[in-house]
């Protein structure tokens, strides 16, 4: 495939994406009033605790912003793929697109990077208004940022064909998602740090990459984090992204020739 | 030479019931869609599947499109294997499926066939014109800039043809393209089947209404439980001569028939 036509199949999907969004007025901006709530609530929280509780060393308010905001971003981002699919398989459309000269991994890889698209502007807005309402402090470094992001970013793209490969097996890819964003989270320092936990529950955090996610990029923006700091994390990251991804490639072509083969491409 | 090949396709539907079925009593077991079927469509013809429901002919259309994979024999579509080279196959194939829920309800007819214009690399400065005409040939021009969640079926089912045509692919494959048409629509969209032979396209057209296939179809292969029960030519095949041939290959009682002829005495 040319580079012209897949940057214009990127634009096509994204342009879809964008208009269906638009279209939904209520709900983008019931979305943003949500979110500038949550902020509000993690304040006030901060300031109930009082300035005395600093975990990893930084102030509780920006721990909170960069972990939950940051978790958001990468669960949403997982839970895109999953949705893309089930979408597709509700709405009908999923067996024609896999019936278009578009492999369906770059068709289901192109719609996640347009959610992830939608997703980046989020946590931007998340993190400016926490930062510039309530005055986090802020000391990055920002090419540390961008690697963190980056691996990190791989890594949700794998887990997320994961569970859109499940949802073709099972049709219940929702179970990965609701294991990550409900049994997860809690072990993966988003609101406290993952010290706190008992020993074999830290033991187990450290397996699930969102934890070095969180951990790494708190680092690199709330603490400046040099690269020699930065190293052990950005290791864990790479290892993951480097075996998760092709995994999940292989994962989710088995599933969809198995779908074909079963005919139960758009069950749902 | 052929242009679409089914080389002794069989496909089978496995159905397993939930856990605890005992609480729903799901039906299990497995159904036999297509038995050992081989049939062959020759460059710029058009077949016309017929069969009762259940017989096969979605089936068939989906296996030609790579939709399913066959458990038995293989599809060849302009010489590319549907089961190793299914990205190849999907290069030449257009299909109408009849289902409306097949769209983004909302995006507007146009936004709709832009995107899977693009998904099948029509390039992009030739798209609004192609659209725009395609839009003009099944009659929805006015309706251009609708969302298509407004549709009626009718109107789905010629979004669903033109999608089908937006990228001008050598096969064709048309599930039931005129169940919801009026009449007028539907003689309008078999003048445009007609056309198609002549742009060197090949295609594969089920129904079940005789008047279409004797209006459209050069080859005539009739479905039942699965297997090909008749295969012959239309040429000038009136209705009533696809009609007795159609019962006559599924020993099925002409029930419409009986009442017609009953209604004269």
């Amino acid at each position: 495939m040319k580079i012209t036509q897949l940057l214009d199949k990127t634009a096509a999907i994204i342009r879809r994406d964008l208009l269906t969004a638009i279209r939904y007025r209520t709900g983008f901006l019931i979305t943003a009033a949500g979110a500038a709530a949550e902020l509000a609530a993690f304040y006030y929280l901060s300031r109930a605790i009082g300035s005395g509780f600093r975990p990893d060393g930084v102030d509780y308010f920006p721990f909170l912003l960069v972990g939950t905001g940051f978790y958001t971003f990468l669960v949403m981002g997982i839970n895109a793929f999953l949705v893309i699919v089930q979408g597709a398989q509700q709405t009908g459309t999923l067996e024609i697109l896999m019936t278009t000269s578009t492999p369906a991994p770059v068709l289901v890889f192109l719609s996640a990077i347009s959610a992830f698209a939608g997703n980046t502007v989020q946590l931007l807005f998340y993190l400016g208004a926490g930062l510039l309402l309530f005055g986090a402090p802020l000391h990055a470094n920002l090419l540390g940022c961008v690697v963190i992001f980056a691996l990190s970013l791989t890594i949700a793209v794998a887990i997320g064909i994961l569970a859109a490969a499940l949802q073709l097996a099972i049709q219940k890819g929702s179970a990965l998602v609701w294991l990550l964003g409900s049994g997860a989270w809690f072990m993966t320092g988003t609101l406290f740090p993952v010290a706190t936990l008992p020993g074999p529950l830290r033991a187990i955090a450290q397996l699930i990459p969102i934890t070095h996610s969180l951990d790494g990029m708190r680092m690199a923006l709330l603490q400046a984090a040099s690269w020699g700091a930065l190293a052990g994390e950005i290791g864990f990251l790479a290892l993951f992204s480097l075996t998760l991804l092709p995994f999940s490639l292989v994962v989710f072509s088995y599933t969809l020739r198995r779908a074909r083969l079963q005919g139960t491409l758009s069950f749902y | 030479m052929d242009s679409i090949v089914l080389e002794s396709v069989s496909k089978v539907f496995r159905h397993r019931p939930a856990l605890f079925n005992w609480m729903g009593r799901e039906r299990g077991g497995e159904t036999r869609a297509l038995e050992n079927v081989s049939l062959g469509v020759a460059r710029g013809q058009i077949l016309v599947l017929l069969g009762p429901n259940g017989s096969g002919k979605t089936t068939t259309l989906k296996l030609v499109s790579t939709m399913l994979l066959p458990d038995a024999g293989r599809v060849l579509v302009q010489d590319a294997d549907t089961q190793s080279a299914p990205n190849e196959v999907r290069k030449h194939v257009g299909f109408a499926v009849a289902t409306e829920r097949s769209f983004f309800p909302r995006l507007s007819a146009r936004e709709n066939l832009d995107f899977f214009a693009a998904l099948d690399d029509v390039p992009r400065r030739s798209r609004p014109a192609r659209i725009g005409a395609m839009l003009d040939r099944t009659g929805l021009l006015d309706a251009a800039d609708t969302l298509v969640m407004k549709f009626s079926s009718g109107m789905y089912q010629r979004l669903g043809i033109a999608r089908a045509l937006i990228k001008e692919p050598s096969v064709i494959l048309l599930d039931e393209p005129t169940r919801s048409l009026d009449p007028a629509s539907a003689a309008h969209f078999w003048n445009l089947v007609r056309e198609l032979p002549a742009q060197g396209a090949t295609v594969i057209l089920a129904t079940h209404s005789f008047h279409e296939a004797a209006a459209v179809g050069d080859f005539v292969a009739v479905l039942h439980q699965g297997r090909l029960a008749g295969y012959r030519k239309i040429a000038d095949s009136g209705v009533e001569e696809l009609r007795s041939f159609y019962f006559h290959a599924t020993g099925e009682l002409d029930e419409a028939a009986h009442l017609a002829s009953r209604s004269w005495r």
